[in-house]
């Protein structure tokens, strides 16, 4: 009796050692593949979504190899004309000068007006005086990304007197000038906070006096290193995509046989889970995307505008309150150097564009609140607030970005897991 | 007035001489799984020569036979080892593809009481398939080394997804099997009262 109960016990230790030792192992691999994770699950979420257009295509008498082939052409397809509408819309060096020179001189127009400054910027209304001291310093970390170094404003200065078509040449005037008013600003605020003035102001200065821009992740090796982690998601895509059933078989011959039955019920619930919060998020982004295009669009920000901020909000709102921040930041930054509008709604003016758009992404963040996600979303992803920040927060802090794309569907799946293994165990006697 | 049986109740559920009253009691279940006459045991022959002997998949084309090859799922038992207990939900249809099984049902002196043997091509737990969450009311368990088909809900729900008329097709042999045995088991309860009454007789 003692020698079988100490035999028990050992049993008992060996298998919590074992178990133990394998959680260490996965949790060992899954932090050695961590840069192949985010590419891993996007192949898989686009496979999952795709996974009932395979099946349609089947219906129609489609072979499965020819509809993942279609749909992997689709996706190439898709690919292609986004980087190339991608790299058309980044800017050329002297084009991303122009916009920092309108950018800042939009933002110290803007902040003039708001906070009432004088020519000199030493006096202000009631709210300078009651934010200046923590906005002052804001300012100024702004001011200091966005102002030219003498090399760039040399650079930016030559191409503009290169200018001689009419029309281009009253733009070249006109930018100049604002990127005197920069200078100009940016040496009072220089004199009044005491600091020393910037480097812009020195133009035709040596070199060695401009600040070193952080180098860019540009180069061939990182450029090499993306693509090479990155080409694990079509992999990913196809297998998922071409398997009818293969891996679930594989996953449940491991399973001994008083566990097939509770394992296949978990495995199913865990699918219809998943595959509800996969579909469900898919079509809530795309609803949200949809919203503030079509919001933007009314009050007045350009269709090519409007759609890139759309796509952005859309891919941000899988992190979630990321769509609506997303939106906020890129639609405000456009309000901000927008120098004509064209709304549809007849009230919008230059002076009250910025308003306009906020009220435009909020109308449609509470869209999202009371329409999508109860109707789209459904109870696919039933989890407390302060659960979401905690996952969102906590994969952040170990996997970065990917982390915080990962958060929310690992929580939905492991809960999932969770109640349905602890149901179906208890159903089956088996704890 | 004593009711009479005809045609395939006769078959199925033939009288026997010295019936105990736990093998009355059981006449229903064996009802249930009586195995098909042409329930032939096949050795060594491919999965899908193998389904076409199953009276589920008996309707379909080869090309049909081969998308359900697929997706079932081939489990082993050792002798003795059960396959679904009594008490227990199910969570799949099961073929015997090869081996004998043996349904029991629990006694009232904790003694396992067979009920039927179960050979290749039979199945049994057609409603587990369909997502019925019934709770067995028998146990079924391995007579020697048994080789046996699963399908689950979800492997029907991915059928209906992408072959409907596969599925459909499935569904109503499905249906039309459980129906025959309801039918039995019916036609099997009417007959253990009626014996019940007659044994009561003096």
């Amino acid at each position: 009796m003692t020698t079988s109960a100490s035999s028990k016990r050992a049993g008992v230790v060996i298998k919590s050692v074992v178990t133990f030792a394998a959680v260490l192992l996965a949790a060992y691999f899954v932090w050695g593949l961590r840069h192949f994770i985010v590419p891993a699950f996007v192949g898989g979420l686009l496979a999952y979504i795709c996974r009932p257009v395979v099946a349609r295509l089947e219906r129609r008498r489609i072979p499965r190899g020819l509809a993942v082939g279609l749909l992997l052409l689709t996706f190439g397809v898709v690919t292609l004309v986004g980087l190339n509408s991608v790299r058309a819309a980044i800017p050329s060096e002297v084009a991303a000068l122009e916009l920092r020179v309108r950018a800042l001189y939009a933002l110290n127009h803007r902040y003039q007006a708001l906070m009432g400054l004088d020519a000199s910027w030493n006096r202000g209304n009631a709210l300078y005086r009651l934010t200046h001291r923590d906005l002052d310093s804001l300012m100024d970390r702004v001011s200091d990304l966005l102002a030219l170094t003498p090399d760039e404003r040399a650079l930016f200065v030559a191409s503009r007197e290169r200018q001689t078509e009419p029309a281009a040449a009253t733009r070249s005037s006109r930018l100049l000038d604002y990127d005197r008013a920069n200078v100009h600003v940016l040496e009072m605020r220089a004199r009044l906070s005491g600091r020393g003035a910037p480097a812009t102001t020195t133009a035709g200065a040596s070199t060695s006096s401009s600040a070193p821009r952080p180098p860019t992740n540009s180069d061939p090796g990182a450029l090499g290193d993306i693509l090479s982690t990155w080409v694990i998601a079509p992999l990913i895509f196809l297998f998922l995509l071409w398997d009818s059933g293969t891996l679930k078989r594989g996953l449940l011959r491991a399973v001994p046989n008083r566990l097939f039955e509770p394992a296949l019920a978990v495995l199913d619930d865990v699918d219809e889970a998943f595959g509800k919060y996969v579909r469900g998020i898919f079509l809530e982004c795309c609803s949200l995307g949809l919203t503030v295009l079509v919001f933007l669009t009314l009050v007045g920000v350009p269709l090519r505008w409007a759609i890139a901020i759309g796509i952005f909000t859309a891919a941000s709102n899988v992190i979630p309150y990321m769509g609506f921040f997303a939106a906020l930041l890129s639609g405000l930054a456009y309000a901000l150097l927008a120098e004509e509008i064209h709304p549809v709604i007849p009230l919008v003016t230059a002076e009250s564009f910025a308003i306009w758009v906020v009220a435009a992404v909020a109308l449609a963040e509470l869209l999202k609140n009371v329409v999508y996600e109860p109707f789209v979303l459904g109870g696919a992803v039933e989890l407390h607030p302060l659960v979401v920040v905690t996952a969102v927060v906590g994969g952040a802090t170990l996997f970065g970005a990917a982390g915080m794309f990962l958060a929310i569907p690992t929580v939905t799946v492991v809960r999932v897991l969770v109640a349905s293994s602890a149901r179906h165990l208890k159903a089956y006697g088996l704890v | 007035m004593k009711p009479t049986f005809p045609g395939l109740k006769e078959l199925l559920l033939p009288r026997r001489p010295n019936r105990g009253s736990a093998d009355i009691a059981a006449i229903g279940a064996r009802a249930l799984f009586q195995a098909p006459e042409s329930a032939i045991a096949k050795q060594h022959e491919s999965l899908v020569d193998f389904l076409r002997h199953v009276g589920l998949f008996e309707d379909l084309a080869r090309r049909d036979l081969a998308r359900v090859a697929r997706i079932v799922h081939e489990r082993e038992y050792s002798d003795g080892e059960y396959i679904c207990e009594h008490g227990r939900p199910g969570a799949a249809l099961f073929v015997v593809r090869r081996g004998v099984v043996e349904v029991v049902k629990p006694g009232t002196g904790g003694q396992d009481i067979p009920v039927a043997l179960l050979e290749p091509p039979a199945s049994f737990e057609e409603s587990a398939a369909l997502g019925t969450g019934v709770i067995r009311w028998f146990s079924i368990r391995a007579r020697g080394p048994v080789s046996l088909l699963a399908l689950g809900k979800s492997d029907l729900d991915t059928l209906m997804l992408s072959f409907p008329t596969l599925a459909n097709k499935v569904l109503t042999r499905l249906a039309g099997i459980m129906a025959a045995r309801l039918q039995m088991l019916i036609d099997a309860e009417i007959q253990r009262e009626s014996e019940a009454v007659d044994g009561g007789k003096p």
